[in-house]
């Protein structure tokens, strides 16, 4: 077992000990190391201007995926090659993408340009050719108040000047791979009150929770960071699973879609394409490209939010939740989970291992409703998902979820029963509404009033009826994907 | 020839390395203190006591101030000098200042401000404009302006409508939140570090608040991670806060705000509601218009007045109204100070003559571009504004002409309304809208500025002006106009940071002036020392052989090379030249001024003609709403400006790009959300919408009109850091548009912004009625 943290930074090995561990990326950055092209603003990944490329090495490879360092805590870190906008240039030569941000004003006041270059590195490196389509979703993360970004998007579209080189040319991955991946023990930090521990299996993993049920996973950190920041949430001991083999796998079992515990939700985006196109629209506009690298499904059920975008599919689907502890496996139907506000059906040395999706069939129609204030990355005012087989004029196995109308995501089962078994009219929509508004109890918030998400509830099920069963192909809104 | 060329912006590269400095990044100085405050947690209320024992006895907490500790004048300001640095016992909005702490680290701080006890009797808040108005709570006074009569042609006129159109705030959200940091010097000298857009009023504050003279501060910014307008007056809170601590305790104290800190603190863009009563004929010709404007000015003047003259200046846009009434009121509120942003006022003014448009076009059934055209300032004729100054170098009409055709709108437009009567599911909105901006500070007097200029012995030269740089490229630019009028590369000029030390009593970089009054200045310090340079030259590239006379007007210094134009063969380098005249001993530096010649204002009548000239430009804006969830997209926008002769067209492009996009935000997703008890609840940027990438829309067409005719500004150009916000105004009418569009004739009200709530909600009463 290891008492410190082993990574590289920018084609560097570091060692990180004691209290620094529970520090966040981007303040370790600028703090203690005096690296300050890694700007923080808004402290809670919503910004980009903190992001960073996180390597992870793999058989001799390595992956980088851009995340937001400002709600990364610097433990997370532990056996991966961190490349900050430090790390990207050549000598005095910039690279291709530093080079074409300067050419295309890419820049302005350049206080978010480090976070942009950084994402848009990740950006070519994994696409040999990028379209304007490509730009902006591999951007959505990283705001800009200065460009209006579309000198941004012209920059992303002429990458090719520049020392030209990827990151493995910058840094030879064998070696940093190498290095890495023979630190595979566990790792324990201590530091006055404060616990991190990193179990390399999962029965240990198992153990230190039934040893410290006061335990916070940190996985993802999406919250927790911004918890962290923001409302100084300082737990005493903490966990994370990135040590674990298997947690992180996806496939799909017997029409059953199984999600690892640890599965980032940009590998369930990756695999959904194509397999489960509702699931997939709803992670598109799930958080940013650097939020889907660092947070997972478990992570989103787990955080118990009432506008979680995963929860409202996965309750219509009658998911299923796998909870090991040392006392044994058991199930969990995800409609039984929520016991109230931030109140779950699980133990404190319970983790969530894997989360069990039955897929609808494919004759089933399957609508996921976001809505926001901005369509982008923002946080959901009001989420839904209907789920019902159509068929003969009638509909049939009829569920609705709501998020964002109470304290936890409902099922609807008085609108539900209204409307199964019955032919789909305006009218019995128009009736479903008002009786969906009398199972929901929503209030005024930041994010809307009372009387939006009223007016939402009735309005969401006129939408699945004009745009899935009165209208045709051309009535599919645009405006909201 | 630089000026007019694309060279990219003389900070890029470090941007794009991280290697820029800001505040911030500056490296922590031994002894250095961490800084912030205890603010109200109150509107509106006033201290019985305050007890600071537990936070002083905090491991780490260096010392606590007061507003009893300040030596010299707590109260500051702008306009008036209304506003305290620290509450003195009253307290007026959530988030004002009233302990200062120092510590040796940001975690004592935190600790320390939470361990302040405050006994506060809580007082009736006012937060809303009717509130006040009921109040009678002002801030200065109502002013007019007013041609013709009014009333008589609203009375004879065919049609009238009135209303209330609503505007919102909208924070600056530059990315870099207010930092500082104060250096104690000797003999009671501090240099302070701002992130501000108003040095020498960081100067002026700061002396005036730690009872020294000005000649005993200097303020240094090297650049901003964004302004605004936000870093126009509220940089100088944090700056005087962390140099009163400099000034108490002998250290160097750093000030950084949090995102969340500073958007609960600092002031926003000014919520407007205005009343509206306009007459008009059968063609759509506005006869009369009566337009009552109230701002939320917050809880202390800021810049409230200045903005409500601009806002007043704007009213009636590109449209010339003979019969007018305009009259504008700032009202004090217990909210932040409201401040400065971009647009300053324009937009606010702007957008309510545009939802005026929409609706005697909506009440007459006719498109509203046909009003725009009609209604739109003369060239020749029609052509004066309701305050007495002239439209000259008015090219809206072209521009118009233009738009109209290359955007396709008449085609939009039809098959807009013809797909809102087909489908049930989405709505669409065309509108084209114009702006008339005026440049130069209303204020005449702050229409000024100084420039250093310092060649060195090898030919290079340094910069210094009084702007400020935070993005928009002021220094690029001047930097091209030195190297054309020094005649050296551009690669020879360096543009220094901004300092009081250098440049004194500068001008706020803003009302979109910085390159036009800076440049100026900079073109005048390069005109005197290219005068001596010529005299040397001449004598140096002489011909004894040649019988002319030695003629400094037929030396030419061009690109870094110095020749007689009758000799051309002759050469030398400037450096030489430069050297040379050093030898000589010729004075190698230079000041120069400028003042933004013709412009006057009565700040009483409200009459003159404050701007030197009007930057203009419209903009088409087609926009899809879900019927469902009001949620809006823009689909195509063609902005088309006139921008003079562009000293640098891809800075220019990115300040056109830069402004529509924020403008956009103000007009759909920034809305600023408070509790009952008028604590901010949109803070940072998870709960406070700027537009995203995703946001651009998907056609994005922007141009600009030749015209090199502008030649009473600062090589032919004009300015183009705000205009291009208020084309935005296009997006919100679209919306507005589409919704009248299937509400039977009727006018259907819109608050500004339409965030998806407002569309929602008003296609609800439409669907109802």
């Amino acid at each position: 077992m290891r008492d410190h943290l082993e990574l590289y930074l920018n084609g560097r090995e570091v060692r990180v000990a004691g209290a620094d561990a529970f520090r966040t990326v981007a303040s370790w950055l600028r703090e203690v190391r005096g690296e300050t092209g890694t700007k923080t603003v808004c402290e809670e990944g919503d910004c980009g201007a903190c992001t960073v490329l996180v390597g992870a090495p793999r058989g001799g490879a390595i992956d980088y995926v851009p995340v937001n360092s400002c709600i990364q805590l610097l433990f997370q870190l532990d056996g991966k090659h961190v490349v900050t906008v430090e790390g990207l240039r050549l000598g005095d030569e910039l690279s291709a993408v530093q080079r074409s941000m300067v050419d295309h004003h890419g820049a302005q006041c350049g206080y978010c340009t480090p976070g942009f270059v950084v994402a848009m590195t990740a950006l070519r490196e994994s696409n040999a050719t990028v379209s304007g389509r490509d730009a902006r979703e591999a951007l959505t993360g990283n705001l800009c108040r200065c460009t209006g970004y579309d000198p941004i998007i012209e920059a992303a579209l002429d990458m090719t000047g520049g020392h030209g080189k990827s990151l493995d040319e910058l840094y030879a991955p064998a070696p940093i791979a190498e290095a890495l991946e023979a630190a595979s023990d566990s790792v324990r930090i201590d530091s006055g009150s404060r616990t991190f521990f990193a179990p390399a299996s999962h029965h240990d993993a198992l153990e230190f929770l039934a040893a410290h049920p006061e335990t916070v996973i940190v996985q993802g950190a999406t919250d927790f960071g911004v918890q962290s920041n923001k409302r100084s949430l300082r737990p005493d001991v903490m966990m994370t699973l990135s040590r674990l083999d298997g947690l992180d796998a996806i496939s799909i079992e017997g029409g059953t879609l199984v999600v690892g515990g640890r599965a980032t939700l940009t590998s369930l985006e990756r695999f959904s394409e194509g397999r489960v196109p509702s699931l997939h629209a709803i992670l598109r506009l799930f958080g940013s490209p650097q939020i889907r690298n660092a947070g997972t499904l478990a992570g989103n059920i787990a955080n118990a939010s009432p506008i979680a975008d995963t929860v409202p599919f996965l309750f219509v689907c009658e998911a299923e939740l796998e909870l090991e502890s040392v006392r044994g496996r058991r199930v969990v139907g995800i409609n039984h989970f929520y016991k109230g506000y931030k109140k779950l059906d699980k133990a404190p040395d319970e983790l969530i291992t894997r989360v069990r999706v039955p897929l609808p069939a494919a004759a089933e129609t399957v609508r996921l409703y976001k809505v926001s204030k901005r369509r982008d990355l923002d946080i959901s005012t009001f989420t839904a998902a209907i789920r019902m087989t159509i068929g003969g004029g009638r509909m049939s196995g009829v569920k609705i979820a709501y998020g964002g109308v109470a304290p936890v995501v409902l099922r609807l089962p008085k609108t539900e029963a209204l409307l199964d078994g019955r032919e789909a009219t305006e009218g019995l929509f128009r009736e479903a509404g008002e009786v969906a508004c009398s199972e929901i109890a929503p209030i005024d918030d930041v994010r809307g009033s009372k009387e939006f998400r009223l007016l939402l509830a009735r309005n969401v099920l006129m939408k699945f009826f004009h745009e899935e069963i009165a209208g045709g192909p051309t009535a599919r809104s645009g405006g909201a994907r | 020839m630089f000026v007019g060329r694309n060279v990219p912006h003389d900070s890029a590269r470090g941007h794009v390395t991280g290697d820029s400095i800001y505040v911030d990044d500056m490296p922590r100085l031994a002894n250095e203190l961490q800084v912030g405050f205890f603010w109200s947690p109150v509107a509106h209320g006033r201290i019985r006591s305050l007890d600071l024992a537990a936070a002083r006895a905090i491991p780490g907490v260096v010392a606590l101030f007061t507003h009893d500790d300040i030596d010299g004048e707590n109260r500051f300001g702008p306009i008036f000098a209304d506003e305290p640095l620290l509450a003195p016992g009253e307290l007026s909005y959530i988030g004002q200042p009233i302990v200062v702490i120092a510590a040796e680290s940001r975690e004592a701080f935190e600790k320390a401000r939470r361990a302040i006890v405050a006994d506060i009797e809580t007082l009736a808040p006012i937060f809303t404009i009717d509130d006040a108005i009921a109040a009678k709570a002002f801030i200065g006074a109502r002013k007019t302006i007013n041609r013709g009569d009014d009333a008589a042609a609203i009375a004879a006129a065919p049609h009238t409508i009135e209303g209330v159109f609503h505007s919102g705030g909208q924070d600056q959200f530059y990315l870099e939140s207010q930092a500082a940091i104060a250096i104690p010097g000797e003999n009671g000298t501090i240099t302070v570090h701002s992130s501000t857009q108003n040095p020498s009023e960081v100067q002026d504050v700061i002396a005036h608040v730690l009872g020294v003279s000005q000649s005993q501060v200097v303020v240094v910014t090297r650049r901003m991670g964004g302004g605004f307008g936000g870093k126009e007056c509220q940089a100088t809170h944090p700056a005087a806060i962390a140099s009163l601590v400099a000034q108490k305790t002998k250290r160097p104290a750093r000030i950084a705000y949090t995102k969340d800190e500073d958007m609960v603190v600092t002031g926003h863009r000014h919520p407007f509601q205005n009343r509206y009563r306009v007459g008009f004929d059968d063609a759509g010709r506005i006869l009369g218009m009566e337009v009552d404007f109230y701002s939320d000015g917050g809880a202390f003047a800021d810049l409230s007045t200045a903005i409500m003259a601009r806002a007043m200046c704007h009213a009636e846009n590109a449209y010339y109204i003979h019969d007018i009434a305009i009259s504008g009121t700032v009202c004090r509120t217990n909210s932040t100070p409201n401040t400065a942003m971009r647009g300053f006022g324009g937009p606010q003014g702007v957008a309510t003559m545009e939802n005026i448009v929409e609706e005697i076009a909506v009440k007459l059934g006719r498109d509203p571009f046909e009003l725009r055209r009609l209604n739109c300032y003369g060239i020749d004729d029609r052509n004066t504004t309701p305050y007495g100054a002239v439209v000259e170098n008015n090219t809206i009409p072209r521009i118009f002409d233009e738009l109209v055709t290359t955007s396709d709108y008449a085609r939009r437009r039809d098959e807009a309304l013809r797909f809102n009567r087909e489908s049930k599911t989405r709505l669409r909105g065309i509108a084209l809208t114009p702006v008339k901006f005026g440049i130069s500070f209303n204020t005449t007097f702050l229409n000024q500025a100084n420039a250093l200029v310092n060649i060195y012995r090898d030919g290079t030269v340094q910069v210094s002006t009084g702007a400020t740089e935070m993005g928009q490229g002021v220094n690029t630019k001047i930097a091209q106009m030195v190297a054309d009028e020094l005649g050296v590369e551009l690669s020879a000029v360096r543009m220094m940071v901004t300092s009081t030390e250098k440049n004194n009593n500068t001008s706020a970089t803003a009302a979109s002036t910085g390159s036009d009054i800076n440049g100026g200045a900079a073109i005048d310090a390069c005109r005197k020392l290219r005068a001596r340079l010529a005299d040397c030259a001449m004598t140096l590239l002489a011909d004894p052989g040649d019988p002319r006379a030695q003629s400094a007007a037929s030396i030419v210094i061009r690109d870094g090379v110095v020749f007689d134009a009758r000799r051309p063969e002759k050469t030398m380098t400037f450096a030489d030249l430069v050297h040379a005249a050093h030898r000589q001993r010729v004075s190698l530096g230079e000041r120069g001024f400028y003042a933004t010649p013709l412009i006057h204002w009565d700040v009483e009548k409200f009459a003159g003609r404050p701007f030197l000239y009007y930057t203009m430009g419209a903009a088409v804006s087609e926009v899809e709403i879900d019927r469902f969830t009001g949620m809006m997209r823009l689909m195509r926008a063609d902005l088309l400006m006139d921008i003079g002769s562009s000293i640098n067209p891809g800075i220019d492009r990115g300040q056109i790009t830069g402004a529509f996009v924020q403008g956009m935000g103000w007009c759909t997703t920034e809305e600023l959300r408070y509790t009952a008890e008028g604590e901010l609840l949109t803070h940072s940027p998870t709960t406070y919408k700027i537009p995203n990438i995703q946001d651009l829309p998907e056609v994005f067409n922007v141009a600009w009109i030749e015209n090199d005719t502008n030649t009473i500004n600062t090589k032919g150009s004009k300015a183009v850091g705000e205009p291009p916000l208020l084309l935005a105004i296009s997006v919100w009418a679209a919306v507005k548009q589409a919704l009248m569009s299937v509400a039977g004739g009727r006018v259907v009200p819109l608050k500004l912004p339409a965030t998806n709530e407002e569309i929602a909600t008003r296609i609800a009463t439409i669907v109802d009625a």
